[in-house]
Parts: structure tokens; sequence; C-alpha cells
């Protein structure tokens, strides 16, 4: 059995980003859709990190790129979260 | 003495916003002189750019000192030229509006005034980050600066609506920003580069990677620029925002997410634009136009009707797409561009005014503003002014703007966009003119207290208006379009 | 690739998929939170599996830890059930076709992400590392060749703390405290050995996986632990200090990246002799700057108020 390099990551990416995507836009309580928001952006990571290794050598472009994001993932993550605490609170 | 080079002048206008935010941060004080004084700064920053960018053109700017397919560099276009230089006077005009807005309040709602400068200064270093960058993933990091900022300075209105907008807009940019980072993995995935000018030399149409890539792309800045049918979010958030915040919401950062659409489709991909693109895009523009013209006309609060004035208005740019021919290429992108300066500055000018207006009418139901009288008298010339520049009477920017399409599609006989346009026009009248003529000739009667009307809380408006009417003068010469090519 | 690799990335990849689906779907929010931790722990595996280990630092510390910390922390502070949480959605009513679209969205995503050359950028990384003033090549991306990102990104971060600091609430972690007894005392333990992890780790960055990032987020993962623990942030420490440990990064950052001008006059331009140093001193800011503000992020509002929250 032989597949191309990374068919399987290549192949969770996807199905990570669809899950994400579709839970994003199905989902109705703020919690869950930041969570489906979040795991969308790891299937666009792991795209990005496994595109970067099928070539000869590890390719570090990736790898930084990905640092970067998964940092400003959590800060706005961070900031979602807060505001929904801050909504919940908020007495109209 | 000559001007600063303009590799220092994009430094500044890079730097100092994020510096000047940081330090106002740490310190916890808000001087209202150094505000200004950088607020000042960068826009002269900007406008000696736009000198530059007349005597020099294209110039790039490695930073680094690495070159184009490993490291990162600047690129100052002449169309991001323009919005540097709107940017800044919306900036500035903001940030004056802003010290007379905030800073007179205590209590609770202080922290608005302690708060706002930052994030304000914050968008503004995204935002000009954004306009010189030329990396596909530099510019993500710079959309989230500015998605972030923004969305913080919608939750400034600490009311429900506005966090439910801003926790809303929130989730949409969020969205868009992660969609535009697929677009950038799978091109990454296709051709190995992130720079832009490095992508079109070696972008091919044929390829796999390249159209799903544009569609990322294409998808998550269409959701950031709040583009028919992703417009959900902008109402709320521009409607319900402080009203200088709505101004820099409206008038810069939704024309940065769709500056990057002319920037990606003129640009790289130039190459997938072709006659089902154009009318598939021009389709959802004219959906945008109709929609937001519709709804801004039932509105019965004068700030969701200016915001819903924002879905229509950028209904109208995505015509660009259609009319764009290789022939006509560079006259069309400087309409584009000019219709994105002339909706900066009058709709920043409307949104100013109409904080203004509702704070001396103390609501903001149109039936219920106060008539031309007093101090309010200059709050209504200046939407007078910018309702003109938006609905394109000549010689405003707006007219020179919407010449140039017309022009377009006259010459390609594209009679359908051309009645799009003239139809959109006659919409942006209605509801501008239901506004006026409310307001104007059926007023409600003066409150008994009316508040104080300072200058910062009128001039900055009037003045923006003032420049949409003005610049059109200047912009009408016949050779400016062949000025104004983006990228190289 | 051996088959028992190929069987054990099956294996890692089909969980982390199911607790990705658990995560968003999961009956009960708090299993879906704790999925979710799952989730993110298995995928810093699978940074390893890919030969990420910078990355895999990462996630391990942000991604499962951090993320999940603070996650819980908000669950604590909701009330279930309530309405404010939801939005109104006016054209998500039905499952079924968002489905069908997803599960045609993926295919065609793997097929286009199949028929991808990737020809990468890692010959140009390698023809300038030479000249990069590191040895590791992750880092040299980092912190020289795309240093601007970085910049920028140390930016949203900042941005984040002031953006949640304006929304004006308590501070997140005073309401959960774990229920155990002797965690205090553990953490106490701990905590030197977690800065101690946290220099090695951003010395060690200059040659091989380490770095700011991975330091910061390990420095902000023992003061969370420390504050469930039950610590406090100091009183004298509260107001200006943090206000400035906050920006001390960028600002590090853009007074470097200016600095440096005085050389060739290009933003960002190492001058070749002390490129070692100075992205050492960048590294070791902006590694504290990220630990301080991630452990902000975490507290979620500005820790003047402490005393008057509950604790």
């Amino acid at each position: 059995m032989s597949l191309p390099p990374g068919t399987l990551f290549l192949l969770a990416a996807a199905l990570l980003f669809a899950i994400g995507a579709h839970g994003l836009v199905t989902c109705r309580h703020l919690l869950r859709k930041v969570l489906a928001l979040n795991v969308a952006t790891t299937g666009v990571f792991l795209l990005l990190v496994t595109l970067g290794r099928s070539g000869t050598a590890v390719d570090p472009v990736p790898h930084a790129m990905v640092l970067t994001g998964i940092v400003v993932a959590l800060s706005t993550t961070a900031v979602a979260l807060g505001l929904i605490v801050r909504l919940q609170r908020q007495r109209p | 003495m000559g001007l600063p080079s303009t590799a220092t002048l994009v430094v500044i206008l890079v730097t100092l916003p994020l510096a000047t935010a940081t330090v106002l941060f740490a310190s916890g004080r808000q001087p209202r002189t150094l505000i200004l004084a950088a607020a000042l700064l960068l826009a002269c920053a900007a406008l000696a750019l736009g000198v530059n960018v007349q005597l020099e053109g294209i110039s790039v700017h490695p930073i680094g000192g690495w070159t184009a397919p490993l490291g990162i560099h600047w690129q100052v276009t002449p169309s991001g030229t323009v919005m540097l230089v709107v940017t800044a006077l919306v900036g500035l005009a903001g940030a004056v509006y802003g010290t007379g807005y905030f800073l007179h309040r205590a209590g609770p709602e202080g922290r608005m005034a302690r708060v706002f400068m930052p994030l304000w200064l914050f968008a503004w270093g995204g935002l000009n980050a954004l306009f010189v960058a030329a990396d596909l993933f530099n510019l993500y990091v710079a959309l989230e600066v500015m998605t972030l900022a923004s969305v913080a300075l919608v939750a400034l209105s600490a009311r429900r609506l506005a966090l439910q907008a801003a926790m809303r807009y929130l989730l949409a940019g969020l969205f868009g920003s992660m969609i535009y980072l697929l677009g950038v993995a799978l091109l990454y995935g296709q051709y190995g580069v992130l720079d832009l000018d490095a992508l079109a030399a070696v972008m091919d149409p044929q390829d796999p990677g390249s159209r799903a890539g544009a569609v990322a792309l294409t998808v998550g800045l269409l959701a950031k620029a709040a583009i028919f049918p992703l417009h959900f979010w902008l109402p709320g958030a521009h409607g319900r925002a402080e009203p200088p915040v709505s101004a820099m919401l409206s008038g810069l950062v939704v024309a940065a997410a769709f500056y990057l659409l002319l920037r990606l489709w003129f640009g790289p991909l130039a190459g997938l634009l072709n006659f089902g693109v154009g009318a598939m895009l021009g389709t959802l523009g004219a959906g945008a136009l109709l929609w937001g013209g519709v709804l801004a006309l039932l509105q019965r609060r004068l700030k969701m009707m200016v915001a819903y004035s924002t879905v229509s208005q950028f209904g109208f740019a995505m015509l660009v797409f259609p009319l764009a021919t290789a022939a006509n290429r560079d006259a069309v992108v400087a309409g584009g561009t000019l219709l994105l300066a002339n909706h900066a500055l009058a709709k920043a000018a409307l949104f100013l005014a109409a904080g203004t207006l509702v704070r001396a009418s103390a609501s903001d139901r149109i039936g219920n503003l106060v008539g031309f009288s007093g101090r309010a008298r200059w709050a209504w010339l200046a939407v007078i002014l910018a309702s003109a520049a938006l609905i394109g009477v000549p010689p405003t920017l707006g007219f020179s703007a919407k010449w140039l399409l017309l022009q377009a599609a006259i010459a390609e006989g594209a009679w359908v966009w051309l009645g799009v346009m003239l139809g959109g026009t006659l919409l942006t009248f209605a509801y501008l003119g239901r506004l006026l003529e409310r307001a104007l000739l059926d007023p409600a009667p003066e409150p008994t207290r009316p508040p104080l009307l300072t200058l910062a809380l009128l001039l900055p408006a009037l003045l923006l208006a003032l420049l949409a009417c003005v610049l059109g003068l200047w912009a009408l010469d016949d050779d400016m379009p062949t000025q104004w090519i983006p990228g190289s | 690739m051996h088959p028992v690799e190929m069987l054990f990335d099956a294996l890692l990849l089909l969980s982390m998929v199911v607790l990705a689906w658990q995560g968003v779907h999961a009956r009960n929010l708090f299993r879906a939170v704790v999925s979710f931790m799952m989730f993110g722990l298995l995928t810093a595996v699978a940074w390893v599996r890919l030969e990420a280990p910078d990355i895999a630092l990462a996630e391990a510390a942000l991604g499962a830890g951090l993320t999940g910390a603070l996650l819980l922390a908000t669950l604590g502070r909701l009330d279930q059930g309530g309405r404010a949480t939801r939005l109104r959605t006016t054209f998500m009513r039905f499952s079924l076709p968002w489905m069908a679209l997803g599960l045609a969205g993926t295919t065609l995503l793997l097929a286009v992400t199949l028929a991808l050359p990737a020809p990468g950028l890692d010959e140009a990384v390698l023809r300038a590392m030479p000249a990069a003033g590191v040895d590791s090549p992750v880092t040299a991306v980092l912190l020289n060749f795309r240093a601007w990102d970085t910049l920028l990104e140390i930016a949203v971060m900042l941005l984040a703390v002031v953006a949640l600091w304006s929304l004006g609430q308590d501070v997140l972690a005073s309401t959960p405290r774990l229920p155990a007894p002797a965690l205090p005392a553990l953490v106490r333990l701990l905590f030197p050995l977690f800065l101690l992890s946290t220099f090695y780790l951003l010395w060690r960055g200059g040659h091989g996986p380490g770095g700011a990032f991975p330091a910061g987020a390990l420095l902000a993962a023992g003061l969370v632990l420390a504050l469930l623990a039950g610590a406090r942030v100091p009183e004298r420490m509260t107001g200006a200090p943090l206000r400035c440990a906050l920006a001390a990064g960028l600002l590090a950052f853009l007074m470097v990246a200016v600095g440096v001008m005085a050389d060739r006059g290009v933003f960002f331009a190492y001058p070749p002799q002390h490129a070692p140093i100075l992205i050492a001193m960048v590294e070791i800011a902006a590694g504290l700057s990220i630990g301080v503000m991630l452990t902000a992020l975490f507290l979620g509002g500005e820790p003047t108020d402490v005393e008057g929250g509950p604790s």
C-alpha cells in the first residue's frame, strides 16, 4: 500500500477545517462557535505544515507562520471569551 | 530642505502608531498634546509620502535587507498611498473628535476615554501596515491587528446591542481571517512563495492551487469587507458603535479589506479575472447595492441608516470587477481607489456629524433630530456636503470616481452594469434626501438645554466633507488615472 | 513509510477528528471543552509526527494548556443555559445541507491539496542561514527573515490585553480554584523549575527547537498554574509595573527594529557582527513579555480590582 506522503494529514486537515466551518455556522452557543473556529484554524495550520514537508527537507517558513498563527489564535480566543462573559453579565 | 526619504516615511507610518499606543497604555495616561502631536506627525508623513510617490512612482523597501521570496518587503503603490493619506486624514479627524467626545466624561464612562486612543492607534497602525504590505502572510497579521482593534472599539460602547454586534463582528472577522489563511496555505503549497510580486510572476490560472487559493482569499476578504451576502455583521457593529469608531470602521477598516481585494485581483490574481468571475463579483455588488440601499431607506435611526449606506456603497465598488478589461484596467482601478477614498472621507464625515447631531438632539431617531439652527448648523452643513460626495454630484471626488467607472461601462457597452450604477445612485439620493428633507423641513423642537457643541465636535466632520468635495477638482484632471496603477 | 508508523498516524488523526467533533458538538459544554483540550494535546503529538518540535511545544502549552484553562475559567463564569450566550441565527437552522456542503468541501479541499507540488522556501532559508545570526532555521525566520510579522504578532497580543482590559471586568482567575490541597505546595516546588526551563528554552532557541514562543508559553503556564493554586498578583506589581512589563516586549522589538537603522538605514537589518546578540536580546524581551501577556490574557481583566473580587 503506498499513499503519497502526508495524505493522512491532509485528509485530517480537510476534515478538521470542515468540522470547524460547519460548527461555526450551525452552532448557536457562542462558546461552541469559538471552539469550532479554533478547530478549523488548527486544520489550516495542519495543512500549512504538511505542505511544508512534502519536499526534500523540512521547510521552516510554515513552522514560523504556524507559531505566529497559534499565538494570534490564542489572543483572539481570549478576547472572544472575554466578550462572551461580558455579554452575559450585561443587564440590558 | 527636501522631504524625508520614502523609506523613512514608511517606517514612521507603521511604527509610530504602535509605539504611541504602547506608550499610552504603559503610562496609563492620555496626554492630549502627545496624542495630537503623534496624529499630526502621522498625517504629515502620509502627505509627504503622497508627494514622494508622485515624483518617484512605485518603490520597494526590503525589511531586514532580505530580498523577496525569503524576506518581506514593503511596497509603496500609488493606490496604497491614496489609502494611507485618507487614513491619516480620517485618523487625525477622529483623534480630534475623540478628544472632544470622550474626555469630558467621568466615572464609568471614563473607561472609554482611557482606552479609545490606544485602540484607535493600534487600528491606525494595522491599517498603515496593511497598505504598504506586499506579502500574503504579513497581510494576514496586519488584518488581525486591524480586526481586533476594531472589535474592541465597537465594544467600547458598553450597551448590550453594541456588545452583541462586537461579538458578531469578531466571529465574522475571525471567520474571514481563517478562510484567508486557508487561501495563503493553498497558494504557498502550490508555489512556495508569499510575496505578491513573486506570486504574480509564477501564477498560472490552470493550476488547481491557484484557483482554490483565489477563492479562499476572496471569500475571506468578502467577509471582512462586508460584501453582500456576508454583510450581516456590519450594520449592527457600525450603527451601534460610538461615532468616531463608526467613522473609522466604515470609512477605513472595511475599505482596507476591499483595497486588498483590488490589490490581489489586479495584482497576482489578475490572470484569473475572467468574464465569469467578474460577473459573479459584480452580481454580489449589485445585490449589496440594492439590499443596502433599500434597507437604508427603511431605517428610522440615523446611524443605522448611515451604516446600511456603507453596505450599499461597497456594492457599488464591487462593480469594478466586471468592468475591468485589459485595456481600461488602470482607469477602472483608479476609479475604484477614488471611490474608496471618497467613501472614506464622506462616510467618516457623515458618522462624525451624525454623532454630533445625535448628541445635540438627545435622540438618534431621524424624526427627532434638531433642525438647521444654532451650532448644529455646521454639523448639518457637513452632512449636506458629505451626501453630495456620496451621491456623486459634480465636482466632488465621488463624481470623478463614478465618472471613470461610467465611462468604462459605456465604452464596453455594459448596459446592465450601467443600469445598476444609475439605480444605486438613485437609491443613495433617495435615502440621503429623505434624511435631509425630514430633518431640515420638519425638524424636532430644540431641546430645552442643548448640550454644548465644541469645535472638536464640529470641525473634523466639516473639514473631511469639504475635502471629499474639493479633491474632486484635483482628480478631474485627465491623466490622473494613468498615474494610479497598482502593483507593478 | 513503515506500516506501524502509518497505523499510529491513522489512529492519532482519527482520534483528533473525533475529539474535534465532540469539542464542537458534545451535548454538555463541559465535555466539549474537555474534548477540545484533549484535541489540543493530540495536535501537539501530530506536530511531533510532522517534525515540528517548536510548534509541538507551543501547542502543548498554549493550544492545550492555556486555552484549556481559559475555556474552563470562562465556563465557570458563565451561567449555564443563559440565553445571552446564544446568537440569533437566521439561516442556519438546518444542519443537514451544511453537512453535505461540508463533506463536498472536504473532498474538494483534499483533492486540491493532494495535487499541490509544495516547492517551499527551504532552500532559500538554507542559503541565507550563514548570515542569519542564529543556528535554528525557525528562529531565523521568526526573528530575522520575517521579524516584521513577529513584531506585528506581539502587537496583536498586547492589543488583545488592551481589548480585554477595555471590557472592564473583574479578574478571571479569582473564580476557579482547584480543590486539590496538595497543589499549592507542589506549585511552589515546581515554579522555579518552570522559570528554569523558560530560560533554558530561551537560550536553546538559538541552536535548536525552543526560542521565544515556547519559552513564553512555558513561563505563562507556570504563572497560570501558580494562580490556579491560589497565588495572587502582588499588589505592588499591579498598575504601572504590570503595564510596563506587558508593553516591554513590543517596545523592545520596536526599538531594535528602528535602532538598527543607524547601521545601514534599513528597517530591521541587524548589523551582521551584532546580529546574534541583538536577536538574543529581542528573543529574551519577547519571551518574557509573551509570558506576562499570556498570563494577563488568562486573568482576563485589569488586576487592580483584584481585592474587590470574590476569591
